[in-house]
Formats: structure tokens, C-alpha cells, sequence
């Protein structure tokens, strides 16, 4: 480390470590999110919805509807005319995303602000990763209070504790679920560091969103079709066929969560995707996976979504880090 | 039918024609001269047990003239009774006349303390005009322990079955004796069986007889399922008063070999991996009464499995023996994670095969786990590796 600033020409000498007074600034954007208009909004919303879904979960639960596994059918369980605590995450949790980082950056070279803060000894690295990391960590608070708050409801509705397999998968399904918010954090802030007006790098999200949300699929069928024809009566081209388009489908990141929790709060949930019947001669239906088990099925379900994650932001990270900051 | 009624008609007249029907004068040929009084009985020698009275039936009649008849007995040994008995009546004197015969009984009881031998005395019969003698000669013997008293007879004393059946004898217990009796039954059975009286649907321990009175009891013998092949015999003894029968039953049990799978701590569940060949200790046991024979080690494994057996077949196993053997199962490559069911099948040349259904956790290969892990590493490495580039600025 010593020897290293000779090698580096004069005018671009690297000293010291990148993450110098990254906690700084984590904690200052931290206290800002939490503290925002745009926050409590968002926290108001998705703590009614958590109560009112959990709520009527419960009252379902109650009247003998789930079998065992109380806890995760909580999070599962419908009740006319609520969606499950599940299918709202699916809306919100990208919401919260985007709400936290579509301003990031250019916010910061509106209000003028930026070159003030670059000018502190606080590397732009720092300045990138610490708000990455206090939206992430903005997200995680958010979402573990939820979970917290949906046990706590739980326990009072049910009267019986969480067991150990139970636990293990809503703190899987609590960690991938805080990636999947990642994932649109990460989109916000690369579209914040592309796009000069907060408003365009919020739209721009929120189509990105929009497309896997709601036309990804459409698509991913019709590319399915169009690549690997399947004659009809042709069996094996119908499974080669169906088998692309789940793969395809896979890229949208709503897909992998949806995979997830499915795979994750129902134990009895074997397998994920195209099951051949051959595959099911001999098994015992219905049985519970064991959590590990469901933990290696989501795997690489997660892997996509933290990679996903990594990969956005590392994008992030390079434009950022090119961009011209005098402004 | 003219023929036949000439034929008839000729037939009559010969037998009118011949004068004197030979069964007229087949009937007219035993008969003696008429006699005023005869006494007489169908057994005037008897034998008899001490201690048991005697009854001798007699018959009186005359073929001429009614008259009362006066009855006694002379030559009595010291110390007997003797007395007559007609219609349950004891009586002195019968009457008689032509063909009406009288019939009674003498009933003659020997001290208990008499002596074995022979005896003889007369019946005296003094009609109006005659008197009529009958010697009777009584030959008593000395009191045997089984005469006279209870007899079984069974229908099927040798019955053949496996330790699983119960063994069922007919048998029908007799009091021949002329009193009353309550038979108590016991049964001498080796260890591992279970012997029941039944009459009737209930289970007896004693039953009450009349006077030769038979009744058909069941003796049913179950043995204990672990009981050894062989022959085993069973003493029946039925006790009534002083009197008492034996029988002797054999249950014949033939062997049978009952065989189980299991494992060594009873769990009939265990985990293996996709494609994975995983070695399950299985226990074949032979818990029946019999060796089984040449045991053929199978399985109904899921499609795409294969189970293979080490060893696959076992020669013989003795009762109360087991034996270790491995199931090497391999799931299929195409299975999905979770639970499975196995069915091992064990087969013996005789008697019923055993099958266990095995419960097998298929778990997924960690190797895409790892893969995911590389993935997450190289993207965070290209994240350094930015940093390396363009950090710091």
C-alpha cells in the first residue's frame, strides 16, 4: 500500500480507504428518510395494509381454515375482498424502493448541494454507498417492524408461538424480500445518476416496474413461441417450449419473488416450475419441505435478486463515478 | 289288468285249496303244554359290583288260571336286602292271569362289606295251587376305580394347524353311571397354550350330568404364536364324584415362518440425496416358529430410482433370528426435493411376504447453492474491481 501512489499518476492519486465517512453519511440519510413526509406516507400505508391483511388472516385462521403452520399462513392466507400480505408486498415493496432513491443524486445537484458535500473529505464513493446503504437500511428497518408487527399480531390472534422451521422461513422470506426492495432501489439510483430531473428517474423506474409487472410475462410467452415452436401433439417441444418461457419470465424480478414466496411460506411446495409426472410417481403429497430444503429451492432465486442488486448499483457506481460533478 | 286279477284269484284258491297254512302251524309248534305258573327272568346270571345294588327284572304268568301270587326270596346270604318293585311300588304279591303277565324287579343290595364271589338264591312264586322256584346266581366283583362311570370319546383327537390357529376337539363326555354327577375338567397342556372348555358358547370349568346323560363339549387349545413347530399333547381329565376319564389330544403345530422388515432403531424414514446412492441398514427377522427359506430382498422404488440389496437373498433364517442387510438406494436425477415413499419387500419361499413402506427425504444437491454463492462473489468482486478503477475520485 506503501509503494502504491508512485505508481499512480499525479492528479489521480487514490489515498486513504474509499469508505471514508461512509457512516456519515448513512446515518445523515438515514435520519432524513426516516424523518421525510415521503416516508411516513409510505410507512402508513404498508403498516394498514399489513394490520388489515394479518388482521383478517387471523380471523380466518381462527375459524380453523389453516392447518399447520399457523405463522406463515398468516402471511399467505386471503380473505375476501383483501389480497394476502403477500400480494401487497409485491406492489409496495417496489414502491418503497423507488420512493427511497429516485431523487438521490440528481436531488442532490438540484438543490446544489452535491459539490458542498464532495467538497467535505467524503469520497464520491462514499457518497454513493452510504445513501445506497441507508435506503437499504431505511428499507430493512421498515420491513423487519412489519414482520415484527405481523408475529406480534399473530401471537396475540393465534395464541401459539412461531416453531423453529416457521422462524427460519419468515426471516428467509424477510431477507429476500428486503433484495427484491434492493433491486428497485439500486433501478432508482441508476436512473437518479442517469437522469438530471427526479421526476424523470422516478417515471423511468416506475415503467421499468410497470414492464415486469405487467407485460413481461405477455411477452416471455410470445418470445417462447416464437423461438421453440411446439407443433401440436409434439410433447417434448411443448415442455421445451414451456420450460423457456419460465425461464424468460425468471428475468423479471417480480417472477423470482413470487417464486419465492410461494416456495418459502408454503412448506408443501416441492418444487418450483415445470414437474414432470414422472417426477411425482412415489412421493408423498403434501408433505412438509424441510426449511433448509425450501432454503436451497429459493436459492438461486436469491442469488438473482442480491446479484441483481450488486450488479445495479456496481452500474450505478461506474456512471457516477464518470459523471462530471461541477455543476 | 284282467291278467293280472285272474292271477290274484288263483293264487287265493291254491292257498284255500292246500288247507292248512304252514305259518299257522309254525306258530302252534314252541308252544308247550299249558302251565298253571311260571316265573322266570332273561338274565338269571348277573354280575354286579360291591357296594352297587342289583336289579333283576322278573316275569310271572300263567297260561290257566288267575290267581294271586305270593312273592319271596329264599336262600338270602346273611345281611342282604332284598325287596320287589313294581310301578316304583314295593310289593308283596302280583296277580296274574292268562296272558297278562306281570313284570318286576327284584332288587337285591349286598352289604358293603361282602366279599367278591358267587351268590345264589331263589325266587319263590306260591300261587293258589303251585309254587314256582327261579335260581339266580349273582357273581359280584370287587369295585374298579374306572368302570361305570365317565367316558369321553373325541371325534378328531389329532388336529394340525400353525401357531396362529386355535386348535378346536369335539368331544363327548358320558356319565354312564345311573346317579347324578358334576364333572369338574382339567387339562394338562405343555407351556404355551391356552386350553378352554366350552358348552355351549361358554367357557366350563365343571358341568353338571344326569344319570347317562352325554354332552358334547369343545376343548379349545390355542398355543402362543411363538411357539416351536411339534407335536404336543394335551391330557384331558374329566373328575366326577369318584369316578373320572382321560383323554389325550395332540395338537400337531406346524411351523410357519413370519418374517419382518424393519431397521435397527425403528425409523422407517431417512434422507439421500438427488442421484445420490445412500446405504439404508435395514433388519429382516423371522419372528414366526419356523426357518424361512431362501428370503428374496425387493423394492417398489419411484420411478427413475433403483434399489439394490446387499445381500440380495438369504438362504435360510432361523426363528428368533435377524439378519442385517443394506438397501442402497439411489433417487432419481430428475427427482424433486422432499419426501418419497420406498416400499421394501421381503419374500420368503413359504409363508406371507413382508413389505415396509419406507419414507426417503430426497434432499437437493447444495451444488447450486454454491454456483449461487460464486455469482453473488464475482458480482461483488466486479463491484471492487470498479472501485479499484474509478474509486477515490
Amino acid at each position: 500500500m506503501l509503494s502504491q501512489p508512485e505508481r499512480v499518476p499525479i492528479g489521480r492519486q487514490r489515498e486513504g480507504s474509499p469508505w471514508t465517512g461512509l457512516w456519515a453519511v448513512v446515518a445523515k440519510e438515514m435520519a432524513d428518510h426516516l424523518t421525510s413526509v415521503r416516508m411516513l406516507i409510505l410507512e402508513v400505508l404498508i403498516v394498514l395494509t399489513a394490520s388489515g391483511t394479518v388482521y383478517a388472516a387471523t380471523q380466518s385462521l381462527r375459524a380453523g381454515a389453516g392447518g399447520s403452520f399457523l405463522f406463515l399462513n398468516l402471511f399467505i392466507t386471503a380473505r375476501e375482498p383483501l389480497p394476502a400480505f403477500v400480494g401487497f408486498l409485491g406492489l409496495l415493496v417496489p414502491l418503497i424502493g423507488i420512493a427511497l432513491a429516485f431523487d438521490a443524486i440528481n436531488g442532490e445537484f438540484n438543490q446544489r448541494t452535491i459539490s458542498k458535500i464532495l467538497a467535505q473529505p467524503i469520497y464520491r464513493d462514499a457518497l454513493l454507498f452510504g445513501k445506497f446503504l441507508a435506503g437499504l437500511g431505511a428499507l430493512a428497518l421498515t420491513l423487519s417492524a412489519i414482520w415484527l408487527l405481523i408475529i406480534g399480531l399473530g401471537l396475540l390472534q393465534l395464541g401459539v408461538p412461531p416453531d423453529g422451521e416457521e422462524v427460519v422461513r419468515i426471516l428467509w422470506f424477510l431477507l429476500v424480500t428486503i433484495f427484491y426492495g434492493g433491486i428497485w432501489l439500486a433501478l432508482a439510483m441508476l436512473f437518479s445518476i442517469v437522469f438530471r430531473q427526479p421526476a424523470t428517474a422516478a417515471l423511468a423506474s416506475i415503467a421499468v416496474w410497470l414492464f415486469f409487472t405487467a407485460f413481461w410475462g405477455i411477452i416471455a410467452g410470445l418470445l417462447a413461441q416464437l423461438l421453440r415452436p411446439a407443433p401440436p401433439g409434439d410433447a417434448l417441444a411443448l415442455i421445451e417450449q414451456v420450460q423457456l418461457e419460465l425461464a424468460l419470465a425468471r428475468i423479471s424480478p417480480n417472477t423470482l419473488y413470487a417464486e419465492v414466496a410461494l416456495a418459502t411460506l408454503n412448506p408443501a411446495v416441492r418444487a418450483l416450475g415445470l414437474i414432470l409426472p414422472i417426477q411425482l410417481h412415489g412421493a408423498v403429497p403434501g408433505s412438509p419441505l424441510p426449511a433448509a430444503q425450501s432454503l436451497l429451492l429459493t436459492w438461486p432465486h436469491a442469488t438473482g435478486l442480491i446479484a441483481a442488486t450488486i450488479l445495479l448499483f456496481a452500474l450505478g457506481y461506474v456512471l457516477f463515478q464518470r459523471q462530471e460533478i461541477r455543476a | 289288468m284282467r291278467m293280472f286279477r285272474i292271477v290274484g284269484l288263483a293264487f287265493t284258491l291254491l292257498l284255500a285249496l292246500s288247507g292248512v297254512s304252514p305259518v299257522l302251524a309254525q306258530d302252534q309248534q314252541p308252544q308247550s303244554a299249558p302251565q298253571d305258573l311260571f316265573l322266570f327272568t332273561r338274565y338269571p346270571v348277573q354280575e354286579a359290583t360291591i357296594g352297587d345294588p342289583v336289579t333283576i327284572r322278573l316275569t310271572l304268568g300263567s297260561d290257566t288260571t288267575p290267581q294271586i301270587v305270593r312273592l319271596a326270596v329264599r336262600d338270602l346270604p346273611e345281611g342282604w336286602n332284598a325287596s320287589f318293585r313294581g310301578d316304583g311300588k314295593t310289593i308283596q304279591a302280583a296277580y296274574v292271569a292268562p296272558k297278562s303277565d306281570a313284570s318286576f324287579d327284584l332288587r337285591i343290595e349286598p352289604p358293603e362289606n361282602v366279599s367278591a364271589g358267587d351268590y345264589r338264591l331263589t325266587v319263590v312264586a306260591r300261587g293258589s295251587t303251585r309254587e314256582v322256584t327261579l335260581p339266580i346266581e349273582l357273581i359280584l366283583k370287587a369295585k374298579e376305580e374306572s368302570s361305570a362311570g365317565l367316558l369321553f370319546k373325541v371325534d378328531l383327537p389329532m388336529l394340525r394347524g400353525t401357531p396362529d390357529t386355535t386348535f378346536r376337539y369335539n368331544v363327548t363326555l358320558k356319565n354312564e353311571s345311573d346317579q347324578e354327577t358334576t364333572v369338574s375338567l382339567l387339562a394338562e397342556a405343555p407351556r404355551g397354550f391356552l386350553v378352554d372348555f366350552r358348552l355351549a358358547g361358554q367357557s366350563i370349568t365343571s358341568v353338571p350330568f344326569e344319570p347317562n346323560e352325554s354332552k358334547s363339549l369343545n376343548i379349545e387349545v390355542k398355543p402362543f404364536p411363538d411357539m416351536p413347530a411339534g407335536k404336543y399333547e394335551i391330557n384331558v381329565l374329566a373328575q366326577g364324584g369318584e369316578s373320572q376319564a382321560t383323554t389325550l389330544l395332540v395338537a400337531e403345530l406346524t411351523g410357519q415362518p413370519k418374517v419382518k422388515l424393519t431397521t435397527s432403531d425403528g425409523r422407517l424414514s431417512g434422507e439421500a440425496r438427488i442421484g445420490e446412492k445412500t446405504a439404508f441398514n435395514l433388519i429382516v427377522q423371522n419372528t414366526g416358529s419356523a426357518p424361512a427359506r431362501n428370503i428374496q430382498l425387493s423394492a417398489v422404488p419411484p420411478a427413475g430410482w433403483t434399489v439394490e440389496f446387499e445381500p440380495k437373498q438369504i438362504p435360510e433364517l432361523n426363528s428368533n433370528q435377524r439378519v442385517e442387510v443394506t438397501a442402497n438406494v439411489q433417487p432419481s436425477n430428475q427427482a424433486i426435493a422432499g419426501d418419497y415413499v420406498v416400499t421394501f419387500v421381503a419374500r420368503p419361499d413359504e409363508g406371507a411376504s413382508e413389505s415396509t413402506e419406507f419414507r426417503v427425504t430426497v434432499l437437493a444437491s447444495t451444488l447450486w447453492g454454491l454456483v449461487g454463492v460464486i455469482l453473488i462473489a464475482v458480482a461483488v468482486f466486479g463491484v471492487g474491481m470498479a472501485v479499484m478503477r474509478f474509486g477515490r475520485r
